[in-house]
C-alpha cells in the first residue's frame, strides 16, 4: 500500500472497455497494468467488458481486481454493438451496486465504452475517456466515427491521450478544447524486459519484428524490405512474430526468395513469449504506418536492442534520439536505417543491451502513469458533472445541427429510460457489493500476506466470495 | 420461531424462518410473498377482455370458452408448476442438505445432497435478467480432485432473497458445517 493512502482520497473507479484479458493487445494489457497501480494505491477499482466465450459473468483477477464479463452481443473486430440503450440496465445495476464515483472508459474503437459514457452522464457520473489510437480525417468511417467521437467527448469531464500526437489528433477529430486533455503515456513492465546478450547468436545478425500482421503495421513494407537485405547481408536473418491476414504476404516473399532458413515465421506469441523472442535478436524492426504510441519499441529497447522505426504518429517521442533510428515509411528508408544499424553492429557503437536496459527501465513505469492518472481522478472529482439542460445545450451546439439534435433528443430517451428503471428497481433495493479493493477492500493483503493462523479466522463468507464463479444464469 | 422479515432481489418482501431441531440439524425456510388476489384478477379480467374483444370481431363463441379453459388450465399450470410458495434447506451435520421447494398447489420437490459430496455453501454474485444478484449456494465436491468443484447448486432460485438474509443463511450453514470439519468421524448410529 502506498504511504498514507492517495491524497485527494480514494476514488471508485469504473473501468469500461471492450477490451480486455482473455483477448491479448495493448489496450487489455493498460486497462489491467493500471488498474492494478491503482488498486495499489489504495483505489477501488473493477473492470466492465463483455463476455469472451464461456468466460461469462464476474471473476476475480490478482489483487482482488474485479472484472464483470457481460453477456452483451459481439459485432465486429470483439466490439459490442450499440443501440445507445439496451446495455443501461446492466450498467446502471453495476455503477450503483460498487458506488462507483468516477467511470473511465478506453479506446474510441469500443462501443461499450462510448455506451457506459454516455449511461454515466445521464446518472451525473464523472466521467474520465482514455484514447488509445489514431484517426485519419478523409475516408467515410473516419468521418463517422470522428462524428462520434465528436458526441461522445464533447461532455465528457477529462480526456487521456497516449503521446503528443494523440492528443492533437484526438483534439482535432473530437473538437474538443485542449485544456481537458492530458497526455500520459504507456509503460512497460520493465522485470519482465530485461536483455540477455547470452541468449543471441552473435555470428548472425538477427532482426525482430513483433507486431500484428496487418495492413496498418505495414507489414506490405516488411515483404519489400526482407529480399533486399536478405540479398546484401548473408549473415542476416529475420524473425517476425505475430499472426494476422498479412501473414500470406510474408510466407510468398519466404517462397519465392527461398529463405526458408533465414525468415522464421513463429505465428501468435503469447505476451509472456515475447521477452523470449526479443532477445534473440540485435535489431528490432517497426514498420507501423500508425502508431499513437508504440508500446513495441519500449519493449524492444528495454530488452537492448537496437531500434529501426518509422517515423508516424507518436513515434519521434516515446525514445530519445540515440537509442532509435527513425526512417519514412518506405521500403528504401527502412533498408538505408537498417543498413545504418547494421553498420553500427559491426563496428561496435551501439550502447550495451545492459547500458540501454538502465536507461529504458526509468522512462515508462505503471507507478508514474497510475500517479499521473490519479491526479486527473483528483481534478475531475472536483468537477461538476453538468445538469441536463446544460449537457442538452452542449450537445445541440457542440455537434452540429442535425447530430446535436439527434443525440439531444438520445439523451432525453436515455434519461427517460433510466427513469423508467429507477421506478422498477430503486437504488435502495439494489444490494451493495462488498468491496474486494479500495479503503474497505475485503481483498487486503492480510488475507494473505498474514499469519496462516490469521488466515483462518478471517470470516470465510468473505473467502467464498472470492472464489472464481463458474455458474451464471441469465 | 420467530420469522424474519427481509427483501428479495425484486424488492417483494420475503419471511426466513429459522428452526433449530438440535445442535447439528437446523431448518432455514424461506417464505414467498403468496398469490394475490389483485395479479390474479388483473390477469383473468386482461384474457377475458382480449377474448371479448376477439368474439366482437369474428363473432364466434368459441373463442369465449377458450378463454375460459386457457386461464382455468394456465393457473393450473402456474400453481403447480410455477409458483413457489416456500422454500428451505435443512441442513443436517452428519447427514447432508436437504432442499425442498413448496409449490402454491402444495407439490414438493426435494433435492438430498449427502455430506461427502458437499464442499461447501458460499454466497457468489451472478447476472441475472439485467441485474447483478448475490446468491447462495452448494459446492459439490468433485470425486476425482479433492481441491476441485465438480457442479455448483444453487439454492433459494426463486425467492432470491437480498444479501443480508443470505448472510444470515450463510452464517447457520456455516456454523453445521464447521463442526462436521471438527468431528470429522462421527461415533456411529445414536
Amino acid at each position: 500500500m502506498a504511504a498514507g493512502g492517495p491524497a485527494g482520497g480514494a476514488h471508485s473507479v469504473c473501468m469500461v472497455s471492450d477490451f480486455f484479458y482473455p483477448n491479448m493487445g495493448g489496450v487489455e494489457s493498460h486497462v489491467y497494468q493500471l488498474s492494478q497501480c491503482l488498486i495499489e494505491r489504495g483505489h477501488k477499482v473493477l473492470v466492465v467488458t463483455h463476455a469472451y466465450g464461456h468466460r461469462k459473468g464476474i471473476r476475480y483477477l490478482t489483487n482482488g481486481l474485479k472484472v464483470y464479463y457481460l453477456p452483451l452481443k459481439v459485432m465486429y473486430n470483439q466490439s459490442t454493438a450499440t443501440t445507445l440503450f439496451h446495455s443501461l440496465p446492466l450498467l446502471r445495476y453495476i455503477f450503483v451496486r460498487e458506488r462507483v464515483t468516477i467511470v473511465h472508459a478506453h479506446s474510441s474503437f469500443s462501443a461499450m465504452a462510448h455506451d457506459a459514457l454516455f449511461h454515466a452522464k445521464t446518472m451525473g457520473l464523472r466521467t474520465v475517456f482514455t484514447d488509445h489510437s489514431l484517426f485519419g480525417f478523409a475516408d467515410v468511417s473516419s468521418v463517422l466515427t470522428n462524428k462520434l467521437l465528436t458526441v461522445s467527448l464533447c461532455d465528457t469531464n477529462h480526456i487521456i491521450c497516449v503521446s503528443y500526437t494523440s492528443k492533437e489528433n484526438t483534439v482535432l477529430r473530437a473538437a474538443l478544447d485542449p485544456r481537458i486533455v492530458s497526455v500520459i503515456p504507456n509503460a512497460v513492465d520493465p522485470t519482465d524486459f530485461t536483455p540477455d546478450p547470452s541468449r543471441r547468436d552473435d555470428g548472425i545478425i538477427t532482426i525482430v519484428v513483433v507486431s500484428r500482421l496487418v495492413y496498418r503495421k505495414g507489414i506490405d513494407l516488411l515483404s519489400g524490405i526482407i529480399p533486399e537485405l536478405c540479398q546484401k547481408y548473408p549473415e542476416l536473418h529475420f524473425l517476425v512474430g505475430g499472426e494476422g491476414p498479412k501473414r500470406i504476404v510474408l510466407e510468398e516473399v519466404r517462397e519465392r526468395y527461398q529463405l526458408h532458413d533465414r525468415v522464421r515465421l513463429l505465428g501468435a506469441l503469447e505476451h509472456q513469449d515475447v521477452r523470449n523472442v526479443l532477445v534473440q535478436g540485435h535489431i528490432f524492426l517497426n514498420t507501423s504506418l500508425t502508431e499513437a504510441f508504440c508500446m513495441a519499441i519500449v519493449e524492444a529497447a528495454s530488452c537492448g536492442l537496437q531500434v529501426v522505426s518509422t517515423r508516424v504518429g507518436g513515434i519521434p517521442e516515446v525514445l530519445p534520439e540515440n537509442l532509435i533510428i527513425l526512417c519514412e515509411p518506405s521500403v528504401k528508408s527502412l533498408c538505408d536505417g537498417l543498413e545504418k544499424a547494421i553498420a553500427q553492429l559491426r563496428s561496435g557503437t551501439i550502447p550495451s543491451p545492459e547500458t540501454v536496459h538502465n536507461k529504458v527501465k526509468t522512462f515508462y513505469t505503471w507507478r508514474n502513469v497510475a500517479e499521473r492518472t490519479e491526479k486527473v481522478y483528483d481534478r475531475v472529482a472536483d468537477e461538476v458533472v453538468l445538469p441536463m439542460d446544460e449537457r442538452l445545450g452542449r450537445l445541440m451546439s457542440h455537434c452540429g445541427p442535425v447530430t446535436g439534435y439527434i443525440f439531444a433528443l438520445f439523451a432525453v430517451l436515455n434519461f427517460l429510460f433510466l427513469a423508467f428503471l429507477r421506478w422498477m428497481t430503486p437504488d435502495s433495493i439494489i444490494d451493495v457489493a462488498i468491496d474486494a479493493t479500495g479503503p474497505k477492500g475485503a481483498w487486503t493483503k492480510q488475507y494473505f500476506w498474514g499469519k496462516k493462523g490469521r488466515v483462518k479466522e478471517l470470516p470465510s463468507s468473505k473467502n467464498a466470495q472470492m472464489k472464481r464463479k463458474e455458474h451464471n444464469s441469465h | 420461531m420467530e420469522e424474519r422479515l427481509y427483501r428479495s432481489a425484486s424488492g417483494a418482501p420475503i419471511a426466513l424462518r429459522p428452526r433449530q431441531h438440535s445442535a447439528s440439524c437446523r431448518e432455514l425456510a424461506v417464505r414467498c410473498p403468496r398469490l394475490q388476489l389483485r395479479s390474479l384478477s388483473a390477469v383473468t379480467s386482461a384474457v377475458w377482455l382480449a377474448a371479448y374483444g376477439l368474439f366482437v370481431l369474428s363473432e364466434n363463441s368459441m373463442v369465449l370458452s377458450a378463454a375460459i379453459f386457457i386461464t382455468l388450465i394456465g393457473l393450473i399450470i402456474y400453481l403447480h408448476f410455477v409458483k413457489i410458495d416456500q422454500e428451505s434447506l435443512l441442513v443436517i451435520g452428519s447427514l447432508g442438505i436437504q432442499v425442498t421447494s413448496s409449490y402454491a398447489s402444495g407439490k414438493e420437490s426435494t433435492t438430498f445432497i449427502e455430506m461427502g459430496q458437499v464442499k461447501d455453501v458460499v454466497i457468489n454474485e451472478a447476472i441475472h435478467m439485467q441485474k447483478v444478484i448475490y446468491y447462495l449456494c452448494i459446492l459439490l465436491q468433485d470425486p476425482g480432485d479433492p481441491q476441485g468443484v465438480s457442479d455448483i447448486v444453487p439454492l433459494f432460485q426463486s425467492s432470491k432473497p437480498r444479501l443480508d438474509c443470505l448472510i444470515e443463511v450463510y452464517k447457520s450453514c456455516q456454523e453445521i458445517l464447521e463442526q462436521r470439519k471438527t468431528a470429522p468421524q462421527p461415533s456411529g448410529i445414536k
